[in-house]
């Protein structure tokens, strides 16, 4: 039956999605109510005080007037700070999609029903990819409480724009993940070229972004993490042409999966 | 019993690996399963049984060769052959967070019929005495192997292939299974069994096939097979050997391989108890044991010609 698997994935996957989405939420929250403790002037000094390498690592450019705002601040202190663990979440469910299943040997039992592969993978990855979206509804949602309680002055549209904007880039981490863990087979071999690959991207953007204005700076446009920028979305909102880039990789990605998957032996 | 073939392979090769690292797992199988029979697929582990079943189930890609369920590719045409077929892996793995039911569930709406199937395995549950409320992570080895026989078989499948399928059954749900396999063979369904276990495939199975070293040696009736067979038979004297027992041994055709050692003797048996038990009687016999011969005994001893001796 079509979705049977996708239904399943969600039944077994929503304990997790709201675990994550309550722990990362909080993180948020906590960002979002100390804004008033600090006053943003005083925080552009601060900032400005910083050697680019730092205000590279938590994810800031020179674009330093951007983050001097109450938006900016929850940037640099929630999205900024928390890249490597929001790729997380979204690495370990793109290893369930095949990689767990096959090591454990589920996937035998599976895959011996009248099933496609095909439909095996996207169904699962659709599943997964509501999960991401639904950790990232609880993230705004913990957000938008940190403002209440907090009575912060936040812009609701750029906090949701920020917020939002880690779909597409949750959605191609997994999609990165899959196809990895596709082409290594085992479990542990591709966990570990993913993160090699995550943090790889890390320290790229992070090169880029310290070495704005030199020859160094295009280094950073190989990382896919440069295309989530917080301060450009501050600045500018959704960038199209970025989200574009994550939902055509992302399908490609998939697409060299499913080809790969439907033609290599299982849990071998 | 029909001869009409529900399963047939040709030419059918696996390999794993390249260059020197490759090895051979699976060489030119050609075989032909008729239905409502129930075939028994032997040999020792890793004879290539499982790589066999991985292969009709399109979990695995042949080298060479070809396989046909149903008359359908099993490669071109696996979904419509998964429809109609069940399935119990040798090393069974469940989703360990969810119960019996659960995975009933979940398995029956796969195959898109949860009604019909899941009182079915509610009948099967019954049968086999198993609480399919528990998580898989709560039950013993055995019933998980019970909740695969299950799953394998909630949907009246017309072809069965099970992995060792009793491996971790206690004797009476193994006799309950046999049972069950009776039942499908009587209702002209199809059974592909791999087992290392000869009094098992004698108990159920219509016909063997002998597989080692990835190559089919033999297919042969279960009775054929059965008349080559023989025993292990240690007996242990309360003090010493009685005398001339050893000559006494000798000179019975049934019996060979004899060696002692103290008030100790293993012999191979053929044929009657009787011989044997009138040339101990002259001794106190303190223990007798009888052991089944390997599969691989059985095998050598049917194609080294011994056959002739034994029957």
């Amino acid at each position: 039956m079509i979705g049977a698997v996708f239904l399943e994935t969600l039944k077994t996957t929503w304990k997790q999605m709201v675990y994550w989405g309550i722990g990362l939420s909080a993180m948020g929250l906590l960002v979002v109510i100390m804004v008033p403790l600090f006053n943003m002037q005083d925080m552009q000094k601060l900032l400005e005080s910083f050697p680019p390498v730092i205000l590279a690592m938590i994810g800031v450019g020179k674009d330093l007037e951007v983050f001097a705002t109450n938006e900016g601040f929850v940037a640099i202190g929630f999205f900024g700070k928390s890249a490597l663990i929001f790729a997380v979440y979204p690495v370990v469910m793109g290893m369930r999609i095949t990689a767990n299943e096959e090591d454990n040997g589920t996937m035998d039992v599976l895959l011996s029903l009248p099933v496609e592969r095909a439909r095996v993978v996207i169904e699962k990855f659709l599943a997964y990819g509501v999960s991401c979206v639904g950790v990232v509804i609880l993230i705004y949602l913990g957000l938008h409480i940190g403002v209440i309680l907090g009575g912060v002055e936040l812009d609701a549209l750029r906090l949701a724009e920020v917020t939002f904007y880690l779909i597409p880039l949750m959605v191609f981490i997994m999609a990165a993940t899959m196809l990895i863990a596709v082409l290594a087979r085992r479990r542990m071999v591709a966990l570990g070229i993913v993160t090699a690959f995550v943090i790889a991207s890390y320290m790229l953007q992070t090169i880029g972004l310290a070495a704005e204005g030199t020859v160094a700076e295009p280094i950073g446009a190989v990382s896919f993490l440069t295309y989530y920028n917080t301060g450009d979305i501050l600045a500018q909102g959704f960038i199209w042409p970025h989200i574009a880039g994550f939902v055509i990789l992302s399908g490609v990605l998939l697409l060299a999966s499913l080809y790969r998957y439907e033609r290599r032996d299982i849990g071998v | 019993m029909a001869s009409e073939s529900v399963l047939e392979i040709s030419g059918l090769s696996k390999t794993y690996g390249a260059g020197k690292m490759q090895t051979l797992a699976l060489n030119r199988l050609d075989l032909s399963v008729h239905r409502g029979e129930i075939f028994g697929y032997l040999g020792p582990n890793g004879a290539g049984k499982t790589t066999t079943i991985r292969l009709l189930l399109d979990l695995i890609r042949p080298s060479s060769g070809s396989a046909r369920i149903f008359g359908l590719d099993t490669r071109a045409d696996s979904v419509e052959i998964h429809r109609r077929i069940g399935f119990l892996p040798g090393e069974l793995s469940l989703w360990e967070g969810r119960t019996g039911d659960q995975i009933i569930h979940y398995v029956a709406s796969v195959r898109g019929d949860t009604r019909g199937i899941a009182k079915q395995a509610g009948e099967l549950a019954e049968q086999l005495d198993l609480d399919t409320s528990k998580r898989v992570r709560d039950l013993s080895s055995g019933n998980k192997r019970k909740l695969g026989l299950v799953i394998a078989m909630m949907h009246s499948p017309a072809l069965l292939i099970l992995d060792e399928p009793t491996g971790g059954l206690d004797p009476l749900v193994q006799q309950t299974f046999h049972e069950m396999m009776d039942d499908y063979r009587a209702k002209g369904r199809t059974v592909f069994l791999s087992s290392h276990v000869l009094s098992e495939v004698q108990a159920i199975c219509d016909r063997v096939g002998i597989l080692r070293d990835g190559e089919l040696k033999a297919v042969e009736s279960v009775e054929k097979i059965t008349n080559v067979e023989f025993h292990w038979v240690d007996v242990t004297f309360r003090d010493t050997l009685p005398a001339g027992l050893q000559q006494q041994l000798e000179s019975l055709p049934s019996i060979t391989n004899i060696s002692t050692n103290g008030a100790r003797v293993r012999m191979r048996m053929a044929g009657d108890f009787d011989p044997l038990l009138r040339a101990i009687s002259s001794g106190y016999v303190e223990t007798l044991h009888v052991e089944e011969p390997s599969l691989e005994e059985i095998f050598l001893a049917f194609y080294s010609g011994d056959e002739e001796t034994t029957i």
